[in-house]
């Protein structure tokens, strides 16, 4: 049984079908790609995974459980973790505190006992502070836990926001594009992370522009064009597949 | 030669700095957010507050101490909601004047003591702010600004014409002196010491809220509701939480407030005192808890020393509050805006070099 399935779903912006009858699955413990040209359709498909967004048809299951209709946050709260393609790291905040906010579906309590600060919460804040540090140690952020979030640089943040994912121990992590803005060396960096990540146990979905990483990465690939699925394989396949070269030629002439 | 100019300049800078280094020792940083644990600091604030009505001994500064404290209250509440959710409310008056009338209406009518109507006011307040905020909260930005505005309002109205329950315009009076266990508070003193009591009680809570995962929520909603919701924050439940909260300690407020006045009437919940706390938390600094209690003492000082100006008491009010928002555009609880104290050394320069001597 995959942990995540995707059935037919379609999604209309204005009468334009930005996904038109897509079925995905995604095995358990694996790494899914998902590339495509510009406007393929590919965050759009990450939008409705995570909940930001309602397919207009179709049904998406993640652990056999219907979470087509769900909310976004009892969707994350199911065990789902996104990044974004645009950078969400919360500036407001502390490097240390950006990752204790990811670990909040696993902190209890209510905002009574908050309030009264209560022995238990005082202790699982402590808990919560120490194991935010261990997070940051294993990104390598661990120097900079006490500085504003926005301060860090790009890539860092983009780090961060992975880290504050991973806090709240997903099953399964959707990435959207993590290697936007990256330099070379911290993508190949990113890239073994998220091998590691994997070994951890994580089911990882990924959305990638930077096709060279995906192909390294990837158990399966599963390419959008136009909204539709055009191919779905192991890398080696989909590279040889004559509709995928097509799609991503025609995608360079009009980028061109 | 140049260098010896350039070693002036540096001198100055520094010099021009050292009001910055001493504000920045006693007002808390607002983007030092990790350094919300309690501190010896507050120890110190703790001593002044006990100390102050000691050593201030006269009614009219206790009087003015208590007021100031009773809107520090309402300002607490309402920071929670607009400094750190990221929210706006301009209906917050609403849930002090049903507070008010709440403790008003108990104990003149159905002979309650002060104390239950005094809980019996948090939760009136909270239980009406429960079934407002959840269709209200819905909108975001300035939407969310003119549903809040528009309850205010009803609120006045429905003060103003039940008249056989509120009193109408005329309002309650008679409220009598808050008393717990048989000691009352009849005094501006006591009054001081319960409400600044209260205040202090309120602090810690709303201090322990935001220190903790209820402060990173709200932090979290304020910044990026998408990415709250990612990691399982309930961004709608959140927001109602902490705005029922903030009407709770309005509540409070409120009845504080009556009992202090011995009235209660319509006049006393309207626009005007909405844009005053709203004021307060601005002026106070938004994000930071210290802020609003600062921005109360301060507005409640300034209306009462520009009150004997009269006629001129407005305009310069307008003035003094546009200076400080220049030179505090954080909040007083904060620090001195950096490129006004360069500004300042600019200006200062700017003689000497105009004499040509720079």
């Amino acid at each position: 049984m995959p942990l995540l399935s995707i059935e037919e779903i379609t999604k209309e912006y204005d009468g334009i079908r930005a996904l038109d009858r897509v079925s995905l699955k995604v095995k358990r413990g694996s790494i899914k790609g998902l590339i495509g040209p510009n406007g393929a359709g590919k965050s759009t498909l990450f939008h409705l995974i995570s909940g930001v967004e309602k397919p207009g048809s179709g049904k998406i299951y993640f652990r056999e459980i219907d979470i087509t209709s769900m909310e976004s946050h009892e969707i994350s709260a199911l065990g789902i973790g996104r990044t974004f393609q645009t950078l969400q790291v919360w500036g407001n905040m502390t490097v240390v505190e950006n990752i204790m906010a990811g670990m909040n579906r696993r902190l209890k309590g209510s905002l009574l006992s908050y309030g009264l600060w209560l022995p238990w919460i005082r202790r699982s804040e402590k808990e919560a502070l120490k194991e935010a540090k261990e997070i940051l140690d294993s990104l390598g952020l661990l120097g900079k836990w006490e500085s504003i979030a926005s301060q860090l640089p790009y890539g860092k943040q983009k780090l961060l926001e992975l880290g504050r994912t991973l806090a709240m121990k997903p099953e399964l992590l959707l990435l959207d594009e993590p290697a936007s803005g990256l330099t070379l060396t911290e993508m190949r960096q990113l890239s073994e992370r998220i091998l590691q990540i994997r070994q951890e146990g994580v089911t990882i979905f990924i959305v990638e522009h930077h096709m060279g990483m995906v192909m390294e990465i990837a158990d399966e690939i599963a390419v959008l064009h136009n909204g539709e699925l055009i191919a779905e394989g192991t890398p080696d396949a989909v590279r040889r597949n004559p509709q995928v070269i097509e799609a991503y030629l025609k995608g360079k002439k009009a980028d061109a | 030669m140049v260098d010896k100019t350039k070693k002036e300049f540096r001198k100055r800078d520094i010099f021009y700095l050292v009001p910055l280094w001493l504000l920045s020792l006693i007002a808390p940083d607002p983007y030092l957010y990790h350094k919300k644990e309690f501190k010896k600091k507050d120890l110190f604030y703790l001593g002044a507050i006990c100390l102050a009505p000691l050593i201030w001994s006269d009614t009219h500064f206790h009087h003015l101490m208590v007021l100031a404290g009773i809107y520090a209250i309402l300002a607490l509440g309402l920071s929670l909601f607009m400094g750190y959710a990221g929210q706006i409310s301009l209906g917050h008056a609403a849930f002090f004047g049903i507070g008010a009338y709440t403790t008003a209406i108990l104990t003149t009518r159905y002979a309650f003591s002060t104390f239950p109507a005094f809980l019996a006011s948090a939760v009136s307040a909270a239980v009406i702010a429960y079934f407002i905020g959840r269709p209200i909260l819905k909108l975001k930005g300035y939407f969310l600004a003119l549903a809040t505005l528009g309850f205010g309002e009803i609120f006045l109205v429905i003060i103003r014409e039940s008249t056989d329950l509120t009193g109408g315009v005329i309002g309650i009076f008679g409220i009598p002196w808050f008393s717990v266990m048989g000691f009352s508070f009849d005094t501006y003193l006591k009054q001081y010491y319960l409400t600044w009591g209260v205040l202090i009680g309120l602090f810690i809570f709303s201090k322990n809220l935001v220190r903790s995962k209820v402060g990173r929520a709200l932090l979290a909603v304020a910044a990026s509701e998408d990415a709250a919701s990612s990691v399982g924050i309930n961004v709608p439940r959140i927001k109602l939480e902490v705005f029922v909260l903030g009407a709770a300690f309005a509540g409070l407020a409120g009845s504080l407030f009556s009992c202090v006045m011995s009235t209660a009437n319509p006049e006393a919940f309207s626009l005007g005192l909405t844009v005053l706390i709203v004021m307060m938390v601005i002026l106070g600094g938004m994000g930071n808890l210290y802020g609003p209690i600062a921005g109360a003492i301060l507005l409640t000082w300034l209306t009462d020393i520009l009150s004997r100006y009269q006629e001129y008491s407005l305009p310069i009010y307008g003035v003094i509050l546009i200076l400080l928002l220049i030179f505090f555009p954080d909040g007083i609880g904060t620090r001195l805006n950096v490129r006004v104290i360069y500004l300042i050394g600019y200006w200062a320069k700017k003689k000497k070099r105009d004499e040509g001597k720079l």
